[in-house]
């Protein structure tokens, strides 16, 4: 356990020292520190994730606190690797990334000291457990990552975008103090251990509690209508921090949902019915909006809301395994959730390096500004096909196994007799397939109007993307999708101890049935790798000496003059976006002016997020309204000012000898 | 043995159904129409011709054509045929099917994106389009099969449906009507798309492909033929019973799958192409279909709503 203590401090001190360094090598001095702290945080989450069991440290504060614990067992060594990982990855990539700040040397460094100040508190986040640290760490991972999110302080849309994270956050956790304080007083101990008497009632105390952690948890998380804090934030932040953000910090909120599932045991079945029925929409919600952003990181971030909904389609469907004693179907939706959780952070963190190499060489972010790169960085084009593939889920890749299991859950539960299951399990099958398919619409559309085609505007310099720090995390990510897309069994026994913590013991003989289940999978997919290999064989032996001639698309006669005609990624969307109108609607401004030719046009479209319409702008809108009633206070007078003082010493005064 | 001579028939035929629809077309229209083998004929052409490939284009661009007839072959894999059951069977399998036709489509759409030209540009947009209609459809197919028979893999699903009886009829109507309509969608036919021209704007699935030549082209051609048989398969296994003997069974499934194409020559002859706007009308009629055979088997085994 002092290890992994050891290996949290280190990135805070890796922090630190690279204050007193010069800019070129503080990026190093950060690195070193995060390579140190992998030699002790890996082996010991292995470890737990390999044998089970439980590591833990007393800590003895004095009052209020009292004797806290610090535990390692398989659910938070899950988040520990995934943390790690993820703390390494986005400090090597800050090395080549954040060379576009050059010269501001005091940026950097609060960079790095907040980069692993952040890493430190997420990973002490998930080890705590007791309600007071649990929630000062909470706290430094919010005002660390606040402070990340602000790098580019001297914009404008950067700055308000970092107030609204950061009031997001605080919101957040005012429901998190609310649900831990009622809690622990209820029990009457800050441990988590002891909240399990006051959870596991089925009264209405402790579906209100669950409801608060889940709106606490859910806003980390980004489930709708919480989830308005993300489009804005991730674009923001520098993209190694939006990429740790969106793979991991974020599941953070899912880590909490889960511990308080794992407290509470077996949950209400309106709980388990409400997540699985917040996700489904959470997910298509997130997609829907995904499609209709011009923003590269924007977009990303809607589908990190799209994905924390099929996280939680998968943490519901386990709820209700739970509810009514399914084990086959609730270990299929936890491993289908906690499978989705690392995949996510595998395929979204290539995405949105590939996005920072892609900014870090254009310095554009609008994706119709873009279009060719596959020609001029092609490693990372691929790479982000690849990682494209995988979050639709396409087989072969990571993105298919967990969502099969979360299929296959439900699947399973349209055989129980139950109606409301039934129902349900249609909501989620479809849910699912429906988020599914447009995510490979939004997909087809980034990679297209990014990489391929014909570039729609030209750089004065040359492309290029051959920076280790760039390449080295996504091709490590990369060969990722492939293992476990492959390979799912390793990844599915890797998960067991963490699967096994929510489900009772004798759910070891449905475990058993998933082996030859995910042994099949690997031949299958050998199969088809096999038959993509030999087509690829036949192919390339037919053209073996034939003329293969070079030429222009052919564009049905007429000779393209310009790559603006091309399709945009507007266009692309439109027909599906006029679909869905209702849903999201967009802001669409022509100008047009017709003489006797017509002369240059003009139109642009905005797309308008619905909670933020219809939930946040009229709080907002209300607070505003109800705080201006009291304006008057603050007049700005002097003399008034000298009132209130004197008012409120008559106060102090007839309070006093009024008490006595 | 039986399963590896089904395959191999099926693998060989998709081009003689496709050759079924262009002669009934031609009958219809009063032609004499040409040979149901003439898209062999072309196939071995086009396997002959060398390649004109865009300057725009990359390696995504050259792949696909082999990665589409390596998936739908695949996908062929998987699905049952009431002769032989399937070749790759484990519980969930039918999603690895949905999700290999997907596949190809992700590839077809993102190579047509590959030659930057805008008329490919717009097909790739229709197709991604018109497909998350048609893929949630068929999830709720699978879904109402999956609660009909309380199974989860292709075979033993379609093995236990035809040992039900009496509301089933129903079901299986409404089902392979739904399913029909996924195969005039996905074999991109009338009304939703023309096979027979490429140069309207109101094209999907040919316009994407119109820059391949030479054996690219024939693959793409495979492919799509190939998918038209994969899920008419589908339909035979709606409607054939899974305990025949071996002769029998192939037999009444040639005679389904011929009797599909007709069907689909037949529609192409009465039916025009719809407006564009209207297609999604149409393939919403596939999801409603497939709500209300849910709707009808919930009532029927759970008993009420």
């Amino acid at each position: 356990m002092n290890s992994f203590l050891l290996g949290t401090i280190l990135f805070s001190i890796g922090g630190i020292a690279s204050i007193f360094f010069n800019e070129k090598i503080k990026p190093f001095i950060f690195l070193i520190f995060a390579v140190l702290a992998q030699f002790f945080l890996l082996p010991q989450s292995f470890g737990v994730l390999t044998n089970g069991g439980m590591i833990q440290l007393q800590l003895n504060f004095s009052e209020p606190i009292g004797s806290a614990f610090i535990r390692l067992d398989p659910l938070s060594a899950f988040f520990v690797s995934i943390i790690s990982l993820g703390g390494i990855l986005a400090s090597i990539y800050s090395v080549g990334y954040m060379k576009m700040y050059k010269g501001e040397s005091a940026a950097l460094s609060s960079y790095y000291f907040f980069l692993g100040l952040m890493i430190s508190a997420m990973l002490l986040v998930v080890t705590f457990q007791n309600a007071i640290l649990f929630l000062i760490a909470w706290e430094i991972m919010s005002i660390a990552s606040f402070f990340l999110v602000t790098f580019e302080n001297e914009k404008e849309e950067v700055r308000k975008a970092g107030i609204y994270y950061f009031i997001a956050m605080q919101i957040g956790a005012a429901f998190l103090i609310a649900a831990f304080s009622w809690t622990s007083a209820l029990s009457g101990s800050l441990d988590f251990a002891s909240f399990g008497a006051v959870l596991t009632h089925s009264n209405s105390t402790s579906i209100l509690l669950f409801v608060l952690f889940f709106i606490g948890f859910g806003t980390k998380a980004g489930f709708v209508p919480m989830h308005t804090w993300l489009p804005l934030a991730h674009p923001a932040a520098p993209t190694g921090v939006s990429a740790l953000m969106s793979g991991v910090m974020i599941k953070t909120g899912i880590y909490g949902i889960l511990r308080i599932i794992l407290i509470v045991g077996v949950p209400d079945y309106r709980l388990a019915y409400g997540v699985l029925l917040l996700s489904v929409i959470t997910g298509i919600f997130g997609v829907l909006n995904a499609i209709a952003q011009h923003d590269l990181k924007k977009l990303l971030a809607y589908h990190s809301i799209e994905n924390i909904g099929i996280i939680g389609m998968g943490i519901g469907l386990g709820m209700l395994g739970l509810v009514y004693n399914l084990n086959a179907i609730a270990m299929l939706g936890f491993l289908g959730a906690l499978l989705h959780v690392f995949n996510h952070f595998v395929f979204k963190s290539i995405l949105f390096y590939g996005a920072g190499v892609v900014y870090s060489q254009t310095h554009t972010r609008n994706i119709d500004k873009l279009g060719g790169l596959i020609k001029s960085m092609p490693s990372t084009a691929i790479m982000f096909l690849v990682a494209s593939l995988a979050i639709c889920g396409m087989p072969l890749l990571n993105g298919f196994i967990s969502e099969f299991a979360i299929y296959l859950g439900i699947a399973k539960s349209f055989s129980v007799n139950n109606l409301a299951l039934n129902i349900a399990a249609l909501l989620g099958i479809s849910g699912l397939a429906f988020i599914g398919t447009m995510a490979l619409l939004c997909f087809t559309k980034v990679f297209g109007i990014c990489f391929l085609g014909s570039p729609r505007k030209e750089f004065n310099h040359v492309l290029t993307d051959k920076d280790f720090s760039f390449q080295l995390p996504m091709s490590f990510l990369t060969a990722l999708i492939f293992v476990i897309g492959l390979f799912p069994l390793y990844a599915v026994l890797l998960l067991s101890k963490v699967i096994s913590q929510f489900l009772p013991s004798n759910f070891i003989f449905d475990f058993y049935n998933l082996i030859p289940l995910f042994n099949t999978l690997t031949y299958a997919f050998i199969v088809l790798a096999g038959l993509m290999g030999f087509f690829w064989l036949i192919r390339s032996l037919l053209l073996r000496g034939r003329q293969v001639k070079e030429f222009k698309t052919w564009d049905c006669g007429y000779q393209v003059t310009s790559s603006r005609i091309q399709y945009t990624s507007g266009s692309f969307a439109q027909p599906f976006l006029h679909l869905v109108r209702e849903l999201v609607p967009q802001k669409i401004k022509i100008v047009k002016e017709w003489a006797l030719f017509p002369k240059e046009a003009h139109m642009e479209s905005h797309s308008q997020d619905f909670s933020d319409r219809l939930l946040i702008q009229p709080a907002i809108n209300f607070l505003n309204k109800f705080m201006n009633m009291f304006s008057w206070i603050q007049s700005g007078k002097m003399q008034q000012y000298i009132i209130y003082g004197l008012l409120f010493l008559l106060f102090l005064l007839i309070w006093i000898f009024g008490a006595s | 043995m039986q399963k590896i001579i089904i395959i191999m028939l099926l693998i060989v035929s998709p081009f003689f159904f496709v050759g079924i629809i262009n002669r009934v077309k031609a009958v219809w229209a009063g032609r004499k129409g040409s040979s149901v083998f003439q898209p062999y004929y072309d196939f071995f052409k086009l396997i002959r011709k060398g390649e004109v490939i865009s300057r725009t284009t990359s390696i995504v661009f050259q792949i696909t054509p082999s990665i589409n007839i390596a998936a739908i072959l695949f996908a062929l894999l998987i699905v049952p045929t009431p002769v032989s059951g399937s070749v790759i069977k484990f519980p969930g399998d039918f999603v690895l099917f949905a999700y290999s036709l997907a596949l190809a489509k992700f590839m077809t759409v993102i190579a047509a994106m590959d030659t930057g030209s805008s008329f490919e540009g717009m097909g790739a947009s229709r197709e991604v389009t018109f497909s998350t209609i048609i893929e949630t459809a068929f999830f709720i197919v699978l879904g109402s099969l999956a609660l009909l028979t309380g199974q989860v893999s292709f075979e033993t699903i379609f093995v236990m449906l035809n040992i039900s009886a009496g509301y089933t009829v129903l079901v299986k109507v409404l089902l392979v009507i739904s399913l029909f309509i996924m195969l005039l969608t996905e074999g991109s036919r009338v009304p939703v798309d023309d096979p027979n021209t490429h140069l309207e704007l109101t094209m999907i699935h040919e316009v994407m492909i119109l820059d391949y030549s030479g054996p690219d082209l024939a693959f793409i051609l495979y492919s799509t033929a190939l998918k038209m048989v994969v899920i008419s398969l589908l339909i035979a296994d709606l409607i054939i019973p899974f305990n025949m003997l071996f002769l029998p069974a192939l037999g009444i499934t040639a005679v389904i799958l011929i009797a599909v194409f007709i069907s689909v020559g037949l529609v192409e002859s009465l039916i025009a192409r719809l407006r564009m706007s209207h297609v999604p009308q149409f393939i919403f009629i596939m999801t409603a279909l497939s709500l209300t055979a849910f709707a009808i088997i919930i009532f029927f085994l759970r008993g009420g709503f």
